[in-house]
């Protein structure tokens, strides 16, 4: 299940790596010319130890700061995993042609950009970097059912990108083969955890993506900056996050101008006795503030989901006039199979209950999740016109969907 | 491995004084009274006493009367299915094993249950999307655990039936366990996360997820269990003197052995079934039941495993609903961290330890 097909993989990795090697050829015959044209001027190109600490070029994310000098940017991730208190970790993506002094080698890992190969462990990686039309630097994704985009699964069918499987029972042996430039995977725990510790000591680079840790929308979509500078695409990659946040501001400022009063949000479904609720400094949290919600949690905190009582939630829930992200439920007959207490709730008495499967496959991919960490504006825009319908004449839903009977 | 087991043996003969017995009964009877009500009155929610009492007698209509009677009822009251049903299994199980440490998983229920729910909740999930599985609702949870305890323990049922020694019955049912807990381990491994905190959430146990039909139901199966464990009565007491004696004074070994595994996989099974696994109490209640009455007569020890049973699970329940708090403990932890003591307790006295093997 997670090795595809050993036997026909290694012909176009083959070919791969032949192109590989001639291409780093003449690679390094252009370094060398370049080297020799610049020698004189090298020595005032070296990077000095003291560069700004500051979070230059970052605006709504809390998990990475980018600084670019001329010949190198510095990234430094933050806290890359759930309680990695105090953790960061720095990356100093060198352009073709520039050297580091051995002092800032010894403390920070390298990467040199533009990325010709990344292997990634998320859709979300995926998504972003086909904004930045990179899709053909792909070479290996986790779970690839549950990536929605389209270009990539033709780049799967074509045997050019490999699913490598996930945690675990990651492929390492096809992972080395490939030796991405860059393995770009989410902490889940500790760095030295598990699989990435072993690929790590084998030589592969990684980078812990902290996208998922963000918890303002926007912060979320501002780390295709990272990928940015990781495929020397930095103007690109600022253009899209500007027209981003300017969709997402647009929305938020209609729904503010409106001052209509704030319906009261209700989120999940219970799984047996518990009901995990996302807490109010969530991602989520923030987007039905910012559609003229009221999320009923929105003043709890906590770094996970809370498991909280069915019958403490229910009674919550019975002024809630809107319910979204009812977990896997398709249909309310799905919500009343679950638990028929919960029909009793007036959302669903009334038939306001919405989740986010409109754009779900057949294999389990979801749009919504893509578009979630890319386009939070579009997101913001759905929530707001559930929530708020009149201030959006004659625009439909795009990734939610309005649960019905069967 | 036919000696008898002193314990038994004494303390059969030396019967309490009768009123020892119905001063027992009694207390036993007034605390399940009071903590059925404290499971009802308590609960994550704060509701005023007199406002639980205007709902229960039916002069409210207040937005708690839904708390009050579509949840907290059905969920006391399968706590009290619950804790007689394990109760009652584990005290067959401990005199038919002649062990102390046996309980109603000996044949293999939870372990094949929680086989079946696994196939349902990791196997499917990693051929099909999570999102196809939606409505993941009770009956299909409650029709896998069953299919899953019950294919277990015809198997054990059948090797029981083709081998002599009771000993060797009980280390098959380990190692069936074992060996389907590995499966269990291979599907959780290739599952996605959303499906292994599904399946996890499974494990750790549920009283308050049936709804008005699965409560009748669960109330005819354990009923059935109960009248036919009645049954067995006799038979117990013969068996705690050794088969040798209980065949002497005409029991059928084989028709007994049947009886108790029938009355236990109905009342075990249909447990695990509805509300997943539940630790430790049908191991520590008929230990509790033997020191509250100090006897090992069932005609007495049947009863009292009965109410001390619905005791302690609905003292289990009214934890793990962490009155006052919005959070909720997992029940299955909750009644393992009040059994284990028992257990442990019933082993350092050393009194059974000794005797059983």
């Amino acid at each position: 299940m997670i090795n595809t097909g050993w036997g026909e993989k290694p012909k176009s990795n083959q070919y791969f790596y032949t192109n590989l090697v001639k291409r780093q050829g003449i690679l390094l015959i252009l370094l060398l010319l370049i080297s020799f044209g610049t020698s004189c001027r090298r020595r005032n190109n070296q990077i000095s130890i003291d560069f700004p600490v500051s979070g230059s070029g970052v605006g709504y994310a809390s998990r990475f700061t980018i600084d670019v000098n001329d010949s190198y940017t510095r990234l430094e991730i933050i806290e890359p995993w759930q309680g990695a208190d105090g953790v960061r970790h720095v990356y100093f993506l060198l352009k073709e042609g520039a050297i580091l002094t051995d002092s800032l080698q010894s403390n920070a890992i390298i990467i040199n950009v533009p990325l010709k190969s990344i292997v990634c462990m998320s859709a979300t990686h995926v998504a972003m970097i086909s904004a930045l039309g990179m899709e053909e630097t792909i070479k290996g994704v986790s779970g690839i059912k549950l990536i929605a985009n389209p270009s990539v699964h033709n780049l799967v069918k074509t045997g050019l990108i490999m699913e490598v499987g996930y945690e675990e029972s990651l492929n390492r042996e096809a992972i080395l083969k490939m030796n991405p430039d860059l393995f770009m995977a989410y902490g889940v725990g500790s760095e030295s955890a598990g699989y990435l510790a072993k690929l790590g000591e084998l030589g592969i680079k990684i980078m812990l993506n902290a996208e998922y840790l963000e918890l303002d929308p926007l912060g979320k979509a501002e780390w295709i900056k990272v990928f940015g500078a990781l495929y020397c695409l930095e103007d690109k990659a600022d253009s899209i996050f500007r027209a981003e946040s300017l969709r997402y501001e647009n929305v938020k400022e209609i729904v503010e101008a409106s001052s209509l009063p704030r319906p009261k949000v209700l989120l999940g479904l219970p799984w047996k006795d518990s009901w995990y609720i996302s807490p109010g400094n969530s991602y989520i949290s923030q987007l039905i503030e910012d559609a003229g919600g009221d999320y009923l949690w929105k003043e709890s905190r906590s770094q996970t989901s809370m498991p909280l009582s069915l019958e403490n939630v229910y009674i919550k829930g019975l002024n809630a006039g809107f319910w979204l992200n009812p977990g896997s439920a398709r249909s309310l007959d799905d919500i009343e199979i679950t638990d028929r207490r919960l029909s009793n709730l007036p959302a669903f008495k009334e038939g306001n209950v919405y989740n986010n499967t409109k754009l779900l496959t057949e294999t389990g991919a979801n749009e919504y999740w893509e578009k979630g960490s890319t386009c939070p504006g579009l997101i913001l825009k759905d929530i707001a016109l559930i929530l708020h319908p009149e201030l959006f004449p004659g625009d439909t839903l795009m990734y939610y969907i309005k649960l019905n009977r069967k | 491995m036919t000696k008898i087991p002193s314990y038994y043996q004494t303390q059969i003969f030396a019967e309490n004084p009768v009123s020892r017995i119905y001063f027992g009964f009694i207390a036993l009877t007034v605390l399940l009274v009071i903590f059925f009500a404290l499971d009802i009155f308590s609960g994550s929610i704060g509701i005023s006493p007199a406002e639980t009492l205007n709902i229960l007698t039916g002069n409210s209509d207040s937005p708690y009367s839904a708390i009050i009677m579509k949840f907290r009822i059905p969920k006391a009251l399968t706590a009290v299915f619950a804790g007689v049903a394990l109760s009652v299994s584990g005290l067959q199980m401990q005199t038919l094993f002649r062990n102390p440490m046996a309980g109603p998983d000996v044949l293999g229920i939870s372990s094949g249950a929680s086989l079946g729910v696994a196939f349902v909740i990791l196997g499917f999930s990693s051929l099909i999307p999570a999102g196809n599985i939606s409505g993941l609702g009770n009956w299909l949870l409650i029709a896998s655990a069953c299919a899953g305890a019950g294919i277990v323990m015809i198997v054990i049922m059948l090797l029981a039936i083709r081998v002599r020694d009771i000993l060797t019955v009980l280390i098959l049912g380990i190692m069936i366990a074992g060996g389907i807990s590995s499966i269990v381990i291979i599907l959780q491994y290739f599952t996605s996360e959303t499906m292994l905190r599904a399946y996890v959430i499974w494990t750790m146990g549920s009283l308050g997820n049936l709804t008005p039909d699965q409560l009748r139901i669960l109330g005819i199966t354990i009923t059935a269990g109960l009248l036919i464990s009645l049954v067995t009565l006799k038979m117990l007491n013969a068996l705690l003197l050794g088969e040798t004696y209980a065949t002497s004074i005409g029991v059928n070994i084989r028709f007994a052995r049947g009886l108790v595994f029938l009355s236990t996989s109905i009342l075990a099974g249909s447990i695990t079934a509805f509300c997943g696994p539940i630790g430790f109490i049908g191991i520590a209640v008929p230990h509790i039941a033997r020191m509250l009455f100090r006897t090992s007569n069932h005609k007495v020890l049947l009863p009292a495993t009965i109410i001390t049973g619905a005791i302690v699970m609905l003292l289990s329940d009214i934890i793990s609903q962490l009155p006052g708090s919005d959070k909720v403990l997992p029940v299955n932890s909750v009644t393992s961290l009040l059994g284990i003591p028992v257990v442990i307790w019933v082993i350092v006295k050393g009194r059974i330890i000794k005797s059983a093997v």
